[in-house]
């Protein structure tokens, strides 16, 4: 699909200092930056392990490798990674097993799946679904620049701009807040503290960038169903000191937008193109599109070479977010000039590598989780566990609705039959269907800063559902007819928390079932219930 | 684990007080948020968040209930419809004959406010404004009055749940969607509907008393171990979740009116209404720091004088009776109880004898803790109009609860490095209204 170029750009703040999150002096490291095409995981740990000597703070270990697999597998494909799985890879001696075990889930239907979930929660963030179109999208590993364009766009003319359309579909009544989510999504700065006044923490924020983000949906309106845009139609807004002024087509970075001059229509005009469109919305057509359409201005002025870097960095951030649980700059909406990430070297050469790269967000993915940083432990030995930002430790994520509801169902399976499978993809096919996402609903999505509610815990404690749905049937069956308790317990930790027991776990697990000799599945239910209400379960560490 | 950028951001004084820096150590990026649950820990500061066991009682008249037909009547004019009003227990203050227990005690623990000019006449939007003290704006998802509360005044590692709303009618229950917001889930209220008890507080027939304590002592201890050396605010809350479910489950009890006195449940009625306020003072009894009890549907766009000859005396004998019960308790000294709607009714009467939404000129009470009894603030004009006198909104209205209930209006919250204040920045409390 061809583009227009934009019209004509011209930077008229030109003394406008553009100190855009992550843009600062580079700081002395010590090392020698790593090579213009050096593997994404090297990038990323140089410049961590840089911060941490310069911190003078040796990091965490590298984890367990079971730990890696589910931490991996919840990260990855969404779900715990089944017994079997993790065995395999504790087995398997081959240098390269944890790239192998990457590739493979990242080509997975389970890893579309699962971030298509993901990118939903973050983009769509309830309101509207694009669940459908980000599946289709993340399954042929389309660029994000491209995921922008159908969302923003909304073109009617292919299968994706159909199913994407919903984003402003539901949000078209209110252009403020359009604009402001469109900001947040994928420039990760919320813009709405410059509405009434220009904002009073970023210097380089005035009230006339909220105006022209705004004035590039101001012309976008919903009839019969579709997103449509007009030819006309100016904002005004009224600055602190009472001045009407015209809000200029201006971008964040400051640059603006030149435009053909459009008339306002006639009441006459207004009135035919108002007769046009409902014609067209009872035949169920689109609206025309605009011969020049601001939205289109959008998406190329953001693209364009010398401003890219904010929509690169917004990515970057969120999913550097989405698998540390700590991004490089917080909060995930306040990336400009006076929230600087405490790794702006890091975020500007992980932005670089996605945009010369096309996009590709898979590529950005696998570096991150290949990296050492990734694969530290989550938990510190030391007296004053570092800060988050210096990425020295894990952070323990909770898990997603999502996440929650498939490790549940598979943790609490009945696994038997998976023994039999030998070829690798018809096995993975039977773990993915024993992972249901039935639940799902019980469970609140986390936000940043998440506190588990007494809501859960008591739902867990006592509902019905939790009972019927995971302590009834597959694994507590097979459990009670293990009549070792050293088998029966040890199995459980593995099925439930995908490691083998330590001597102690074992024993502690053990006295309880031997209390309970009268009432030994009652014992497996309730062993199965403690494990999957531990915090261990409840975390991605 | 500390936010990127956050010490250099957050310029209010709030960072600077000794008990944030105290909790430094798990600050997020809602500072309070996990002070609430190291303060604990800390017993000197611990006092100093627990407000006197300060409580709010929110009767909430979903719908709109028509100024003119409770607090604010104007007979004789022709917006005053066919009720009188009747002279209160303060001298010079009428409200309609349709409340005359409330009339009779007036002087005793209740503020009118008639002065409301609040500019949302849309159900949705009205709930919103008048649960949160604001509209929607900045992108934010803010927290309403009963979340905001319940983070001020309950307790942490409360046994007791610390938001409870009732809502039993269908009829506009979800224009009024409840919400913690930004302060998360942890204060989001449990919302009761059909039932009058909490949700899975029961434990399950399949599982013995015993069975049912140890194995969450088993869960405890696991938990326990995974948390070494794992100090972060989101694995204590999963803790302190479960820590409150034996509490929870205990608290069934509150919502069982048949321990109370026949005298005492007389006088509260026998209506779902006067039911409802009854466990409500229960709960607040119990330390519950925010109850809301709503009664739908005032929404008379036909017939308002039927709908209010109906709802208005109701509301009279139950706001009397729960006031009377928590004065004898001593309990009103603590319990600020609240009657708001998301507006009022228009005083223009239209062809079906109805009153149709009205955000310009309406009213609201205040009665109990921290409140200037007998007092009366603003005036509406001679048809009800418009205010001709002490014109407020709805961040004046939630200052002046907060004022009531000893929290700081201009308390800020922080989400990311946005200061977020109780209600909006340069909005002042009643003061007239308070004690």
């Amino acid at each position: 699909m061809a583009y227009r170029r934009p019209y004509r750009m011209a930077v008229v703040l030109a003394l406008l200092p553009l100190v855009l999150a992550g843009v600062s002096a580079s700081r002395a490291v010590g090392v020698e930056p790593p090579a213009a095409d050096a593997a994404v995981e090297r990038v990323i740990d140089h410049y961590l392990d840089a911060g941490l000597v310069e911190r003078q703070t040796p990091p965490a270990t590298q984890t367990a490798d079971e730990t890696l697999v589910r931490r991996l597998a919840l990260d990855l494909i969404g779900r715990i990674p089944a017994a079997v799985e993790v065995r395999d890879y504790l087995a398997d001696e081959s240098p390269e097993k944890r790239a192998a075990l990457v590739d493979r889930w990242l080509g997975s239907p389970e890893y579309v799946e699962h971030q298509a979930t993901m990118f939903n929660a973050m983009i769509a963030d309830g309101e509207g679904d694009l669940k459908t179109y980000l599946q289709a999208a993340l399954a042929e590993n389309r660029s994000w620049d491209q995921v922008f364009r159908e969302i923003v766009l909304a073109d009617r003319s292919g299968d994706a701009g159909r199913d994407a359309q919903d984003f402003l579909r539901r949000r078209v009544r209110d252009i403020d807040v359009l604009a402001n989510d469109v900001s947040v999504a994928f420039f990760g700065v919320n813009i709405t503290c410059a509405k009434c006044h220009d904002h009073p923490l970023v210097d380089d924020w005035k009230q006339d960038h909220f105006y022209g983000m705004k004035s590039f949906f101001s012309r976008t309106f919903e009839t019969g169903g579709f997103v449509g845009e007009r030819e006309y139609g100016q904002i005004k807004f009224t600055n602190t000191t009472g001045t009407e002024r015209e809000a200029k087509l201006m971008f964040l970075t400051g640059v603006v937008i030149d435009e053909p001059q459009r008339d306002e229509p006639s009441k006459d005009e207004r009135k035919r193109e108002d007769e046009r469109l409902k014609e067209l919305a009872k035949k169920k057509e689109p609206p025309p599109p605009p011969e020049f359409s601001r939205r289109a201005q959008l998406v190329e002025t953001a693209l364009a070479e010398g401003q890219r870097a904010m929509f690169a960095r917004a990515i970057v951030n969120r999913l550097w977010y989405q698998y540390f649980g700590q991004g490089l700059v917080m909060p995930l909406d306040q990336m400009h000039s006076a929230n600087p990430s405490p790794h702006p070297e890091l975020l500007d050469a992980l932005a670089d590598d996605l945009i010369s790269h096309g996009y590709d967000l898979r590529r950005l993915v696998r570096g991150i989780v290949m990296s050492q940083a990734y694969s530290r432990d989550s938990r510190w030995e030391g007296d004053q566990r570092p800060d988050a930002e210096a990425f020295a430790v894990a952070q323990p994520k909770p898990l997603t609705p999502t996440q929650m509801a498939r490790s549940m169902s598979l943790a609490t399976a009945d696994t038997e039959s998976l023994a039999s499978v030998d070829d690798a993809d018809e096995r993975a096919k039977r773990i993915a269907s024993l992972a249901k996402t039935q639940n799902a609903d019980l469970f609140e999505q986390p936000g940043v800063d998440f506190q588990i509610s007494a809501n859960e815990a008591l739902l867990l404690s006592n509902s019905e559902r939790i009972e019927k749905n995971y302590l009834s049937g597959g694994l507590v069956k097979q459990l009670a007819k293990i009549e070792d308790a050293r088998e029966l317990v040890t199995r459980a930790v593995w099925s439930v928390l995908s490691r083998a027991p330590s001597e102690e776990e074992i024993e502690l697990l053990e006295g309880y079932v031997s209390t309970r000799e009268d009432r030994r599945e009652q014992a497996c239910g309730q062993l199965v219930w403690a494990l999957l209400a531990s915090s261990e379960f409840r975390f991605n560490h | 684990m500390t936010r990127a950028g956050h010490h250099r951001l957050c310029g209010s004084d709030v960072h600077r007080r000794a008990f944030l820096g105290a909790a430094a150590a798990g600050a997020a990026a809602l500072v309070g948020d996990v002070t609430g649950i190291r303060i604990l820990s800390q017993p000197a500061l611990a006092s100093e968040l627990r407000r006197n066991d300060r409580r709010c009682i929110l009767l909430w008249l979903a719908g709109g209930a028509s100024q003119l037909e409770t607090w604010d009547p104007k007979p004789g004019r022709p917006t005053g419809g066919p009720f009188l009003d009747i002279g209160t227990s303060v001298p010079g203050v009428r409200i309609s004959e349709l409340m005359p227990k409330m009339a009779a005690n007036l002087h005793r623990h209740t503020a009118i406010i008639r002065s409301l000019n609040t500019g949302n006449g849309d159900h949705g939007g009205g709930s919103e404004l008048m649960m949160r003290g604001r509209g929607r704006e900045g992108g934010l998802a803010y927290p309403d009055l009963g979340a905001m509360l319940a983070r001020e005044l309950g307790q942490a590692d409360s046994q007791v749940p610390d938001y409870v709303s009732f809502y039993s009618e269908t009829e506009g229950r979800n224009f009024s969607r409840l919400s913690a917001g930004f302060l998360g889930s942890r204060y989001n209220p449990i919302e009761l509907t059909d039932k009058m008890a909490l949700p899975d507080v029961e434990r399950l027939e399949s599982i013995g008393e015993l069975d049912h304590r140890e194995r969450a002592d088993l869960r405890a201890l696991w938990s326990k171990r995974f948390a070494r050396g794992r100090d972060v605010s989101a694995v204590s809350s999963h803790n302190v979740a479960y820590e409150r479910v034996r509490g929870l489950m205990a608290s069934d009890k509150l919502f069982d009116i048949s321990t109370e006195s026949q005298a005492t449940r007389d006088k509260y009625g026998p209506t779902q209404f006067g039911e409802q306020a009854l466990i409500a003072r229960r709960l607040v009894e119990a330390g519950v720091p925010f109850v809301r009890v709503a009664r739908a549907w005032w929404d008379s766009h036909g017939q308002n004088f039927e709908t209010h000859q109906e709802l208005t005396p109701e509301l009279d004998h139950v706001m009397n009776a729960l006031l009377d019960d928590l004065a004898e308790r001593g309990m009103l000294e603590n319990t600020l109880v609240v009657t708001l709607a998301e507006f009022g009714r228009t005083p223009n009467i239209n062809a079906s004898l109805g009153r149709d939404h009205f955000a310009r000129a309406w009213s609201s009470t205040l009665s109990g803790c921290g409140v200037k009894a007998g007092s009366v603030y603003g005036r509406t004009d001679d048809d009800g109009q418009h205010v001709a006198d002490g014109e407020i909104g709805a961040g004046e209205l939630f200052a002046t609860i907060f004022q009531a209930l000893g929290i700081d209006h201009e308390k800020e919250y922080h989400v990311g490095a946005r200061p977020i204040p109780l209600v909006n920045p340069g909005i002042v409390p009643v003061e007239e209204v308070l004690a």
